[in-house]
């Protein structure tokens, strides 16, 4: 008798204990009678993107009766829970986060889209997916795949620019964008003779600019990286270093005075109050973020990171995408893609850039307007600038450039004394 | 009543196959990846690369974790001392039978409730900024020039700032630790010493301290433990990628094993096995923090 208790009760504890795994598996035998895809997004639920892709997918889903798509809005965590999830066998069909990373770490779990991109779909209006695309950020895919392949499907394009106040450059009588670093001198030199503190950024932007501008001077990021990495610090005596550091010190005393202490969203919020005309350098998604503060009548404009004195690239720039993947191991491939071709063209896509104030993924739809000036940019671009140059490429190395940078821009350190500090640093 | 033992394995079984899967095994299993090259926490055994101590000597040859050292070591170390010595003082005043006791106490406590992540962003946006700051203001106010222009968050100063906030947040749970443990010795010593003359300052010395080891103690312990996991202020501080005044051993690992937050980490810089030797570091430090203490403040047969 005794026995029989001690294994009822073993038995009870241990159903206690399994009862919401038997829970999950009744659950999915119940839908098992319609198609279903899992989305995995890098959204939370109430931010705009996120809004606009619920309505959107259930605009697919009303078009594919029998579909039903399942959501989790994992916002931007994913980066950490999906590849134990997906290690873990969990099914995802589809996942997204930023396009470099997506296929940088992801590529092995990915689906290759290459004959996808081939074919048309409702909303790609007869047209190819590939005549729809952006062919820069196809050939950006291509170049971060180990085999040249499509792995992602890029949304919400992005390109890193100098941001400015329309309103400011006219009354400060500056009639074109400066092309070049001294035209950009003295474009600050009339913004502060019309009393207005020229130029500011963020911590958390502060490193574009010198990557930038060093790639300007190099022409290509893998300079920038082995400078980054040289533990020598002989690196660091190239004229190329010392011309960019004087630059720099040129333009220290147009910048705001706290620039050395703006905590991201300090900097952005003297450009959004009228405090400021420009912003050295951020992402097209600038104007979105500070609109609670700008309304959507701010006059923005945009320029590119001007041309150098002694530059050998100076059409270069920093772009790139959200983008979608596909799991290798997805049942559906085909109405996944045809999901992501929905919410990536046509319609639904000009909803995106419109809500977001964001630019669009389809060339044919027309960008919003307070980052219009973007596009010819975005086109003329000839190169890739991966984010912050190269700089990022040794962790040990970027933390002690940045902070010398933010003092040289604040002016309290002269160019000589960061290239020295950096070196002393390094070695 | 009889005991019965069957009953006891029964009910402590799924308790202890618990324990042993949700931390044991964690633990053991840090600890022996802490040797190996182990590209993402998830990579199945047969990926791992054996490298011995190379982990351990890859982390001491960085000056970033040597640096994040340094910074941890000046967080636990001055700022213990920054919050002990206030919360000693408030709790000294508050259970010396002023009015409103309840009150103070529930003010002090309140930095506790809030989030760390509002109180950070409530100290860098409201309290720091060089141009809407409080501090700004108040010093303007005061007409020191000089201490108003004083720039807070930039890179020089900001691990500074970053403590001050960091310690202002922690003082009133020490306060009510230390408070419960002064309200537990009985008030005829202090009544009887202040009958022989002594002051407050003699009675906290001579009869406050001592009888307070035990709470100290563990107080110290609890600082450890929370200080040398800390991450949110500084993740708070410089939310994309650490700074040298920001660094922590914490940040340090994040970074080794779930990569940067806005520049894709490049894949080969990824390395869960060294960020379970980082780890590993962590939990000895807090072993040896919880030795020397004991070391140091030997138990007395009468404490409170």
């Amino acid at each position: 008798m005794k026995k029989v208790k001690m294994i009822l009760m073993s038995t009870l504890v241990l159903i206690t204990a399994l009862s919401p795994a038997f829970a999950t598996g009744q659950q999915e035998a119940a839908n098992s009678d319609s198609v279903n895809l899992v989305y995995w997004s890098m959204w939370n639920e109430t931010e705009p993107q996120a809004m606009v892709l619920k309505d959107a997918i259930k605009d697919f889903e009303k078009m594919n009766p029998g579909v039903k798509i399942d959501v989790q809005w994992n916002g931007r965590e994913i980066r950490k829970t999906l590849q134990p999830a997906l290690d873990a066998g969990t099914k995802i069909d589809i996942w997204d986060e930023d396009l470099e990373r997506i296929v940088k770490t992801w590529q092995s779990y990915a689906l290759s889209l290459d004959d996808f991109y081939g074919k048309a779909y409702p909303s790609t209006n007869g047209k190819t997916f590939t005549d729809t695309v952006m062919g820069s950020l196809q050939t950006l895919l291509r170049s971060f795949s180990s085999d040249g392949s499509l792995y992602a499907v890029p949304y919400q394009p992005m390109v890193v620019v100098v941001f400015y106040n329309k309103d400011h450059f006219d009354k400060a009588g500056i009639t074109s964008t400066p092309r070049t670093w001294d035209e950009l001198l003295q474009a600050c030199s009339k913004l502060q003779a019309a009393g207005y503190t020229p130029i500011t950024i963020d911590d958390a932007y502060i490193d574009l600019p010198l990557g930038m501008h060093l790639n300007r001077m190099y022409g290509n990021p893998e300079s920038v990286e082995a400078l980054v990495k040289d533990k020598t610090g002989n690196l660091w005596d190239a004229p190329e270093v010392m011309q960019t550091a004087k630059d720099f010190e040129a333009l220290a005393p147009f910048m705001s005075p706290q620039v050395a202490t703006n905590k991201w969203p300090a900097g952005q919020q003297e450009v959004a109050t009228d405090q400021v005309s420009i912003y050295l350098m951020n992402g097209t998604w600038l104007p979105n973020e500070v609109m609670g503060t700008t309304g959507p009548d701010f006059r923005w404009g945009q320029f590119p990171y001007p041309a150098v004195t002694g530059g050998v690239n100076n059409n270069g720039g920093t772009y790139g995408a959200q983008g979608f993947q596909i799991n290798k191991n997805c049942e559906n491939p085909e109405l996944a893609f045809a999901l992501l071709a929905h919410l990536t063209s046509g319609k639904w896509d000009k909803e995106l850039a419109a809500k977001t104030y964001g630019a669009p993924m389809d060339t044919s739809m027309p960008w919003p307007s307070q980052i219009e000036e973007c596009r010819p940019i975005f086109e003329s671009l000839d190169s890739w600038i991966p984010w912050s140059g190269g700089l990022a490429a040794d962790t040990d190395a970027f933390p002690v450039i940045k902070a010398e940078y933010t003092r040289l821009l604040a002016g309290q350190i002269t160019a000589d004394q960061f290239v020295r500090n950096v070196k002393s640093a390094l070695k | 009543m009889k005991r019965d033992n069957k009953m006891t394995v029964i009910f402590l079984t799924p308790a202890l196959l618990s324990f042993c899967l949700v931390f044991l095994y964690p633990t053991i299993r840090t600890l022996f990846m802490s040797f190996f090259y182990v590209r993402t926490v998830t990579d199945n055994l047969g990926k791992w690369e054996f490298v011995g101590i190379g982990n351990y000597i890859k982390l001491f040859s960085s000056p970033m974790f040597r640096q994040s050292l340094v910074n941890i070591f000046n967080i636990w170390f001055w700022g213990g001392i920054a919050v002990f010595l206030v919360a000693l003082v408030f709790s000294v005043i508050l259970t010396s039978g002023y009015k409103g006791k309840s009150f103070y106490r529930a003010a002090i406590y309140l930095p506790n409730v809030v989030s760390a992540v509002a109180m950070a962003t409530m100290w860098i946006q409201y309290a720091f900024s060089s141009k809407y700051g409080l501090f700004h203001s108040v010093f303007t106010f005061l007409g020191l020039e000089k201490a108003a222009a004083f720039q807070w968050t930039s890179p020089d100063n900001q691990f500074f700032a970053m403590t001050l906030a960091y310690c202002f947040g922690m003082v009133g749970y020490y306060v009510l630790i230390f408070m419960a443990g002064i309200e537990k010795i009985p008030v005829d010593y202090f009544e009887a010493a202040r009958l022989e003359g002594a002051n407050l300052f003699k009675q906290f010395t001579k009869i406050t301290m001592p009888l307070m080891r035990g709470v100290i103690k563990s107080s110290i312990v609890m600082w450890s433990v929370t200080s040398i996991a800390f991450f949110i202020w500084s993740m708070m501080f410089s939310p994309l990628d650490p700074d040298v005044g920001t660094i922590t051993p914490m940040v340090y690992m994040y970074n080794l094993v779930f990569g940067r937050n806005l520049t894709p980490t490049d894949p080969r810089l990824l390395n869960a096995g060294a960020g379970a030797a980082v780890g590993v570091l962590m939990t000895l430090m807090i072993i040896g923090v919880f030795g020397l203490v004991n070391f140091l403040i030997r138990d007395k047969k009468l404490q409170y």
